[in-house]
């Protein structure tokens, strides 16, 4: 099963994604991919402040700021299948995919995080990935950044198409976007 | 008529396009259309138009009036199809222009989504019917 969890810059995604990897691992091993490369002070801090967060939750952090595709032998070690696994953010990992040693395209950037989810999907129980909602200030940036919000668009579309569920996170709240039980989005009225 | 708003590459055109597969629309691009919405249409056609928040903006570049074009299109194609981007969930610019840009945009999406007859937002390639 796969989740994509949606939400802006401090809506609280991060702590809801974490809620509901827990609620539905039961007794089942939790990992936590931690796709961020810290640079710096501010990026230090975040880190830590999301230790914080997991810590007394079980949770075992992998380090995976790209080749996500890679990773599913070190989740697999005792017994694969069983594993629950929080993939967070997107929006880092699309970047360090994307300006890696050799810049891709959009395109590329999108085929091989698509393909190194797929595969990770394939060998866990349940896969929750957050991701941001980066899309609506209406912004004209410059090439590079376009580049990049159209690799992060169509990996995030690319996945709500695939999830079995989408939740957006705002203030904190879960609003449904696509519902496990349910095949289209939904009605709102 | 019908509004369908989103964000950047959240695949509002694709998603408008697949309810409706039969049938035949003319497209008009925001970003290069007439700012006064002139345009030719044969027949049997769906006038759609796509970028509706670009056009907007070039309306205010120009110093033109685009609640009068709109209008003025709305009531030559009552049954067409608006589809907009949503850009108002970001930081308020310092440039005068950027914000008013933001400001009518999001002005002008209430005042369709108040006379459509089907409002969708598109998230993540995900309709989400809000009217």
């Amino acid at each position: 099963m796969m989740t994509l969890i949606i939400g802006g810059s401090g809506s609280g995604k991060s702590a809801f994604a974490e809620q509901l990897l827990c609620s539905r691992a039961e007794n089942g091993r939790k990992y936590y991919l931690a796709t961020m490369q810290v640079y710096d002070e501010e990026g230090r801090q975040k880190v830590e402040r999301h230790r914080s967060l997991r810590q007394g939750k079980g949770f075992r952090t992998v380090e995976c700021p790209a080749g996500i595709g890679q990773i599913l032998p070190l989740l697999a070690g005792e017994g694969p299948g069983d594993a629950c696994v929080l993939l967070e953010c997107m929006s880092n990992l699309t970047a360090n995919e994307m300006f890696g040693p050799r810049q891709k395209t959009a395109e590329e950037t999108a085929e091989t995080i698509l393909a190194g989810i797929e595969a990770v999907r394939a060998g866990v129980r349940h896969l929750v990935i957050v991701s941001n909602n980066v899309f609506e200030d209406g912004e004209a940036y410059d090439p590079g950044t376009q580049e990049y919000l159209k690799a992060l668009a169509l990996v995030n579309r690319r996945l709500a198409g695939a999830a079995e569920e989408v939740i957006e996170v705002v203030a904190g709240l879960p609003a449904v976007i696509k519902h496990p039980h349910k095949t289209s989005g939904l009605n709102l009225v | 008529m019908e509004l369908y708003i989103g964000g950047r590459g959240q695949g509002k055109f694709d998603y408008a396009r697949e309810l409706h597969p039969d049938e035949r629309w003319n497209v008009l691009d925001g970003e290069t259309v007439s700012l006064d919405l002139t345009f030719g249409k044969m027949p049997g056609e769906r006038a759609v138009i796509d970028h509706l928040h670009l056009w907007v903006k070039r309306c205010l570049q120009q110093g033109a009036e685009p609640e009068d074009a709109l209008e003025g299109f709305l009531e030559w194609e009552p049954d067409c199809i608006l589809i907009c981007g949503e850009v108002g969930n970001g930081i308020v610019p310092m440039d005068p222009l950027e914000r008013a840009y933001r400001e009518r945009v999001g002005r002008i999406q209430i005042r369709l989504a108040a006379r459509a007859d089907r409002v969708e937002r598109v998230f993540c390639g995900i309709g989400q019917r809000l009217k």
